[in-house]
């Protein structure tokens, strides 16, 4: 197979990289672990003209906590790197489970959670879990920087709300009261499958009543989604088997999935009722493990 | 009991290391793709966008003017004989001349400098095709409305099967239980991890290829043929091969075009098929639908079985027409019943092609057979192991399709099986979501005749000792796809000449320096390819004593020899060392060798397809599988598996049993993953390895491989089958152990946490 | 430390191949997969799938595998790589080498390149794993001949060796 031509550039510095794309337009694409576009390009559904690599830039690839902000995970970070944090491990370590859930050890190595989340496909594993950690994206441009709620960073399947000439810099999963956060992925293969279905949840508990909860459901809608409807059922009140039950069925309804090769919209929604009870005992029962 | 337990063996019997095994942990094994011919220039070729459409023009000029570019061919510059490997079915051409069959069918090709020279001339050739209605479903095909695919096959029909032994009504009428399912298989495909690679090079007339084959006798044979060349003036070399399974037993386009592409552009042209293409060339195993009756006694006597199939064969005949034959012939095999009837359809689509993959025709009917007998046994209050030992085969029995069974030890397989998956512990007693089941299976060891009409022998081999006598050299025709054949037959060499395993060398699968042999497949090479290698071995050793006798003054029938020392039986001390004798001979004789071959006794009955599923001998297995199901999500975790093998002597055990695990792991495969399918264009949607989902690693069981004590006469030392057998009784144990869990009968392969959800849910529904 | 000079449509590309360093100039959409193969001659490193769904084609970049199909031979500029054929060493088989021999691990070897360098990565940065460890670090090179039975037990069989 071979990966059709284009000019390679790799830019020194962010603001070198956002000027380029600029430059470029919709001609160029970001090339950061290459896991996702590379495959694309080989079976000829893109055609860059030019790939602006990140390879130079090493300020992209820290994860780091900053007091007051909470933990930055940088753009270029592999997921085997997400994966094997120290920092993340100790602090949210459904996020460390959400990046080996994927692919394989040689992907991992190779895939970054910048590409993971600027290719917007539904299936994506990291944004489910980032989302209900309340994750914002940090957003590099031409003009300036800006930061938004990851929620709100995807438009659908491939689209994101990155404007010509912006990069996504790094991810920030915020300091919060939640108590506990999980991801379960439902694949049909153990390793190197994609999701048919993922719930994440991030839940704050206390005295045995829910007082703040966040669902997010990854491959059954265009978009990652918030199962809004289903966390109104279960914040505020006393946490019981039933009214997670009840929880499951409601995520269940609210998802928008399709059918596809993976599955059937009917199989997806039971998967999302059946995922969401378990991601939320899960998160409720072993905090962020 | 049996030549095996009483003889003490002095190389076979052991756990060898792979001869090829240093190569290929290092990286210095060379396959096809890996060679560099000087000159050399690749080939790609240009495929169909469309299942089945009229090619009204090809317009190459803009592809011709590249740089780089040496040559764009299309049907118009190479041969348009039919070819094919079922013989009076040859329905496909080199490049597609009038019509495209298929998504993927071959429709132009480019020899270039490089492969992105030759991708971007594939871009530049504009076709022009007239879209034709495409005939995608297999049960419909048949049908008044749909377009005929061939010209010569009416309402796609690409055989029609209808074989009736005994009197099946009457059997069912004498029956205490007559049972009626539908079964549905997959269209699963062989996935070498090797694709399909072959580099042609014609010089002075003559045309070298190196393939990644199955067979390089059935390569020359049909090339040869195709190009109208005598078979001595194509030569088909194999290096190295990745891994076959059934998918290079014919030659595919990147042979065929390789060599049409060498012969106009008079450079060697490679050509690797990407993984794409190997899909598209695909010769998986056919999806059939099966319906099935068998009618038993109240004690559970199997008394007459009517098999209705309609199969997928795709857009050529390939191998198919055997496929067909298969499905029906292997049902009699294992168990003893009298009364069979058996009628089948293969039908043409536009998808593509379909044909042997291990196991060949008879594992999705093996499925559909132990998932019933597992119901009538349900129905009858019978343990499952039990029924089957109402019904297993004996040794020295003939088959209602007048198959020939020598040694047969399934009923110690069911025995053992039985005993080491504690059977009695866990059947029924598991906790709830857990279950156990069994499936059982049996197989020929080589096919009693081969493909096309020919009265060569199935195998031959020569022995050569070295002039000092210190290595000896087995030539064999006999493919190494990486089962371990060429360490098996040196170590049958090594056995029979009286030397050791370490002094053989081996060269194999060369039609030009090595004899003649049908190849790898129909799990055929240990017993036929082994006779020879025994034979010719043989004769060296009748050699090498007939002149130690003469220097030690001794008598030949009081000479023996073990791992190079020929001695006096009963006297020790009177030896030769086997490389004095070998060098002496040599001096006085001139070249030290020995020859053999074999050929199969006629085989078989008198009726249309009699010869199909005959074999000198059939191996027997008991498979037993433990699962865990997750109710919700109709996830199943297989935990453990047991396979019991009745495959007669054992060569060399760790290969042995590395067999059985790639069986039944392809089996596995199979009946929980695996299933290429396609949009309503005929266009497959998972193509790739991503998609099209092979286990992986963390995916599969423990699994535990044991054998029964058995001797095959038919075969040098005792031996029988191992290759494929494996592949039969797991689709069956997996579908009979899910229902034991929770109670639910899946009929369609393959059995998919949604299948099994949605079968959960059936279920529960209040009827 | 080379940053990547473009030359036309050629870049400049420093690395290391089995402890031996190359500077060479490369397509900017040739894979390292190509440059391995069609370059040095490293044909150990196999082509499968092209898509990073096989794992035939691994090799270790700076001590961890790596689909050398979906990593560019522009950007392995300033990177270290062992393919299959720098394991061995002076002519001594690794250890794991030398099990996937005597387990009969290997059967038509086309997966045994990327194996036993996901095996040795794994080796490496934990030289006791766990079964289960073990499945997890060959959970991206398929195998299609042997169930993967024994060359999980050559992988555990070399780590008992490292004890």
């Amino acid at each position: 197979m071979i990966i059709p031509e284009f000019e390679y550039v790799s830019p020194q510095s962010v603001q070198e990289a956002c000027a380029l794309l600029v430059q470029y337009g919709d001609s160029a694409r970001v090339l950061a672990g290459g896991s996702d576009l590379l495959v694309k390009m080989k079976d000829g559904l893109m055609k860059p003209a030019y790939l602006v690599s990140l390879k130079n830039l090493d300020s992209l690839k820290a994860i780091r906590y900053e007091t007051g902000t909470g933990v930055i995970i940088g753009a270029r970070a592999t997921h085997n790197e997400v994966m094997n944090n120290r920092l993340l491990q100790e602090k949210y370590r459904s996020v460390c489970e959400a990046a080996h859930s994927m692919a394989a050890d040689q992907i991992r190595n190779i895939g970054t959670v910048g590409g993971n989340l600027v290719n917007a496909v539904p299936s994506a594993d990291l944004p489910p879990i980032l989302i209900a950690l309340d994750a914002r994206a940090r957003i590099v441009g031409s003009s300036g920087e800006r930061t938004i709620a990851l929620e709100d960073f995807f438009l659908g399947p491939g689209k994101t709300v990155l404007e010509k000439g912006e990069i996504l810099a790094a991810i920030i999963i915020p300091d919060q009261p939640t108590t506990g956060s999980n991801y379960i992925k439902f694949g049909l293969r153990r390793a190197g499958a994609l999701a048919v279905a993922g719930v994440a949840s991030s839940v704050t508990v206390s005295d045995g009543t829910c007082r703040d909860v966040r669902v997010v459901l990854g491959a059954v809608a265009p978009t990652p989604m918030r199962a809004r409807q289903a966390e109104n059922v279960l914040r505020g009140k006393k946490i019981s088997r039933e009214l997670i039950d009840e929880t499951g069925r409601i995520a269940a309804a609210e998802s928008k999935p399709i059918s596809d090769i993976r599955g059937s919209i009917e199989y997806r929604r039971n998967l999302v009722n059946v995922l969401t009870r378990r991601s939320l005992k899960a998160a409720i029962e072993k905090g962020h493990i | 009991m049996s030549e095996a337990t009483t003889k003490e063996f002095s190389v076979i019997g052991k756990s060898v290391p792979k001869i090829d095994a240093r190569d290929k942990v290092t990286g210095r094994a060379k396959y096809t793709g890996d060679l560099k011919v000087t000159g050399m220039l690749i080939g790609k070729i240009l495929r169909s966008p469309h299942a089945h459409a009229r090619i009204l023009s090809i317009d190459t000029s803009k592809a011709e003017q590249l740089p780089g570019v040496e040559a764009v061919i299309t049907a118009k510059d190479v041969p348009a004989t039919f070819y094919g490997i079922s013989p009076a079915r040859y329905d496909e051409t080199i490049l597609a001349i009038e019509k495209v069959l298929q998504v993927g069918d071959k429709v132009a090709a480019v020899a270039a400098v490089d492969e992105e020279t030759a991708v971007k001339a594939l871009g530049l050739i504009d076709v022009e095709y007239e879209v034709l209605p495409a005939v995608l479903d297999p049960l419909r095909a048949m049908d008044e409305d749909q377009p005929q695919i061939h010209p010569q096959y009416e309402r796609n029909i690409s055989v029609e099967i209808h074989q009736d032994f005994g009197d099946v009504e009457m059997a069912f009428q004498q029956s205490h239980l007559v049972r009626t399912d539908r079964f549905q298989g997959n269209r699963a495909t062989h996935v070498p991890m090797e694709p399909h690679a072959a580099i042609s090079k014609w010089e002075n007339g003559k045309l070298t290829i190196w393939s990644s084959t199955q067979s390089p006798h059935y390569f020359q044979y049909h090339i040869a043929r195709v190009f109208g060349l005598k078979m001595g003036d194509v030569r088909v070399i194999k290096p190295t091969v990745g891994g076959g399974f059934g998918g290079k037993l014919e030659p595919s386009a990147a042979e065929y075009v390789s060599a049409a592409l060498a012969m106009k552009t008079g450079r060697p042209v490679k050509i690797v098929f990407d993984r794409k293409e190997v899909f598209f060339h695909n010769r998986g195993r056919h999806a059939q639908h099966i319906e099935l009756t068998t009618g038993v006694t109240k004690e559970g006597k199997i008394l007459g079985v009517h098999g209705k199939y309609i199969i997928d064969g795709g857009s050529y005949t390939s191998l198919g027409i055997a496929s067909a034959y298969y499905a029906g012939a292997m049902l009699p095999l294992i168990y003893e019943f009298d009364h069979f009837k058996f009628d089948c359809f293969r039908v043409h689509t536009n998808l593509p092609s379909c044909a042997a993959q291990r196991g060949h025709g008879a594992p999705q009917p093996r499925f559909a057979f132990e998932s019933q007998l597992d119901m009538i046994a349900k129905e009858l209050g019978m343990d499952p192991i039990e029924i089957r030992k109402v019904n297993a085969r004996r040794p020295n029995t003939m088959t209602l399709n007048d198959l020939k069974v020598n040694s047969c030890e399934f009923m110690a397989c069911l025995e053992k099986a039985r005993e080491i998956s504690g059977w009695v512990g866990k059947k029924g007693k598991l906790p709830p979501g857990q279950g156990i089941g069994i499936g059982c299976g049996g197989f020929i060891t080589g096919a009693g005749y081969p493909i096309y009409r020919t009265r060569l022998p199935h195998a031959a081999a020569i022995v050569k000792v070295s002039e000092q006598g210190d290595i000896a050299t087995l030539y064999i025709g006999a493919v190494d796809i990486g089962q371990g054949s060429d360490t098996i037959l040196a170590q049958m060499a090594a056995e029979a000449i009286g030397i050791n395993y370490e002094d053989m060398r081996i060269v194999s699968a060369d039609t030009e320096t090595t004899p003649h042999d049908f190849g790898a497949y129909a799990s055929r090479q240990t017993l036929m390819s082994g006779h020879a290698v025994k034979q010719a071995g043989e004769e060296v050793r009748r050699q090498i004593i007939e002149l130690a006798a003469e220097l030690l003054e001794a008598s030949v029938a009081d000479l023996d020899i073990d791992r190079r020392v020929i001695f006096v039986k009963g006297s020790p001390e009177k030896m030769l060392p086997f490389e004095t004798v070998a060098n002496e001979f040599f001096i006085r004789k001139g070249p030290l060798m020995g020859k053999g071959s074999y050929t199969p006794p006629k085989l078989g009955g008198k009726f249309k397809g009699a010869a199909v599923g005959t074999s000198p001998a059939y191996s027997f297995a008991a498979q037993i599988s433990q699962v865990e199901v997750d109710e919700e999500t109709g996830q199943v975790m297989v935990t453990n598996v047991w396979d019991v093998h009745d495959c007669g002597t054992v060569i060399n055990p760790n290969l042995l049993h590395a067999q059985v695990e790639g069986a039944l792991f392809m089996g596995m495969g199979e009946a929980m993953y695996e299933q290429v399918v396609f949009d309503d264009k005929g266009r497959p949607l998972n193509a790739n390895l991503g998609e099209y989902r092979v286990p992986t690693a963390l995916d599969v069981p423990q699994v535990i491989s044991e054998l029964v004590d058995s001797y095959e006469p038919a075969g040098p030392w005792g031996v029988k089958e191992v290759g494929e057998g494996a592949t039969l009784p797991t689709m069956g144990s997996y579908a009979n152990a899910i229902y034991d869990a929770i109670g639910v009968r899946l009929y369609d392969l393959p059995l998919t946490p949604e299948k099994v959800w949605r079968a959960i849910h059936e279920r529960k529904k209040p009827s | 430390m080379g940053t990547a000079i473009k030359k036309g449509k050629l870049h400049v590309v420093t690395l290391t191949v089995n402890g031996e360093e190359h500077a060479v100039l490369v397509k900017a959409n040739t894979t390292l997969l190509d440059l391995l193969r069609e370059e040095f001659d490293y044909t150990g490193t196999k082509k499968g799938c092209e898509l990073g769904d096989c794992g035939a084609c691994t090799v270790l970049m700076d001590d961890r595998p790596v689909n050398s199909c979906l990593v560019l031979a522009v950007e392995a500029d300033g990177h270290s790589f062992t393919t299959i054929e720098g394991v061995e060493q002076g002519g001594k088989l690794d250890r794991l080498q030398e099990e996937f021999i005597n387990q009969a691990a290997v059967q038509c070897g086309y997966c045994s390149p990327g194996m036993i360098l996901s095996g040795k990565a794994l080796l490496m940065r934990n030289p006791h794993p766990t079964e289960r460890e073990v499945r997890e670090a060959i959970g991206g090179n398929l195998c299609r001949c042997t169930g993967y039975v024994r060359i999980v037990k050559a992988i555990l069989a070399a780590a008992e060796a490292n004890s």
